[in-house]
């Protein structure tokens, strides 16, 4: 009777371990690839810098081709410099012309300071007023010198910082406007990693984490650490209508997505090789169990 | 876990490949258990079956934990 029933309970016992072990193994794969911190959704990013003339003009030079790496402060193109030149020689004329003026109103208010027996009160504070008048002219003219200096000197463009242009250098001949930008440049020194985060990860998510970066199509991986957690992001559910009431979108309550929070990753290990383009697509992974709380 | 597998220009997770290993892996299991006579042992096949899939398929992750 026990025998029998011991050869009964043998099989089932047996398949429930197995099972249970099952179950284990599959609350660790559960855990592995849906509540770890990674992510697919993550981009090699680099601050931009637009170039915009100081100046307006031709474009008469340019020094740099497409995709070009320079250096700060290399020129990259040049602007009608004979224009401003011109207009530099101009500004120094009318500074002449102005001086002369100063020059002979001087000697104008000596003489009827030396004459004041016979030159009336009033001319001779009206000859000193004109030496001031012109002295403030003077000082116009001069400043109008520097600033024709100053715009012959922008009228050549240099790069403010060490980055690569981007492909769009502008030709000789073109005509570039003050203040509207004619070329970019990426940064060389600003490359960094976004990973864009589910925000139910966020907790598994803390600063100066280690990081592990699987750039799409690339061998190697690329370390880094979370350098930093973004403090907000837009509210897709709300905007404000044309009266100003709130504008609330009605979501589902079955069905949700997580939004996702952009955290910026500090590059430290990069495989000399490794060819730095902005907005490749990378895998962003934290590392569990160092650093912060895993 | 981050690794992907490219096949002709689509990207899958390394996941999808571990588990077409794991299914295969596991077919061979079931036979050499199912000549060894395993089976008289067990109280549902398809259930022991299944639970051994999901160990193999764990074990394999296991192992390509770095990719």
């Amino acid at each position: 009777m026990m025998k029998k029933l011991i050869g009964k309970a043998g099989p089932v016992v047996l398949t429930l371990i197995v099972v249970v072990a099952a179950v284990l193994v599959g609350r660790y794969l559960w855990d592995y690839y849906t509540n770890a911190p990674w992510t697919r959704d993550g981009h090699i990013r680099a601050d931009v810098v637009q170039i915009a003339p100081d100046v307006s003009g031709l474009i008469t030079e340019v020094k740099v081709t497409d995709n070009q790496l320079v250096k700060r402060g290399q020129v990259l193109f040049v602007i009608d410099r004979a224009r401003y030149a011109l207009a530099l020689k101009q500004a120094e004329a009318a500074l002449a012309q102005q001086s002369a003026g100063l020059l002979q109103a001087k000697r104008e208010a000596a003489r009827n300071r030396g004459l004041s027996d016979l030159v009336a009160r009033e001319n001779i504070e009206q000859s000193e007023a004109r030496v001031q008048q012109d002295e403030a002219s003077v000082a116009a003219a001069a400043t109008a010198v520097e600033v024709a200096r100053l715009n012959l000197q922008r009228t050549v463009v240099s790069s403010p910082v060490d980055g690569y242009l981007n492909d769009r250098t502008p030709r000789v001949g073109d005509y570039v406007s003050t203040g509207k930008p004619v070329l970019s440049m990426v940064d060389a020194h600003s490359f960094h990693v976004d990973g864009y985060f589910e925000e139910t990860k966020m907790n598994r998510v803390q600063v100066n984490q280690p990081v592990e970066i699987q750039i799409m199509g690339e061998t190697h991986k690329l370390r880094g650490h979370v350098q930093s957690i973004a403090a907000g992001i837009e509210d897709r559910d709300r905007s404000n209508g044309a009266t100003l009431l709130p504008n609330v979108n009605p979501t589902f309550n079955w069905v949700r997505l997580a939004q996702r929070i952009p955290v910026r990753i500090t590059l430290d290990e990069v495989p000399a090789d490794f060819r730095m383009i902005a907005g490749r697509t990378a895998t962003v992974a934290v590392v569990a169990g160092k650093g912060g709380q895993q | 876990m981050i690794g992907e597998i490219e096949i002709y220009g689509v990207y899958f997770p390394s996941l999808l490949i571990l588990m077409v290993l794991a299914f295969g892996v596991t077919a061979g299991l079931r036979i050499l258990l199912g000549q060894l006579g395993f089976y008289k042992l067990v109280w549902h096949r398809s259930l022991m079956n299944f639970a051994l899939y999901v160990i193999v398929l764990g074990g394999f992750v296991v192992l390509t934990r770095g990719w």
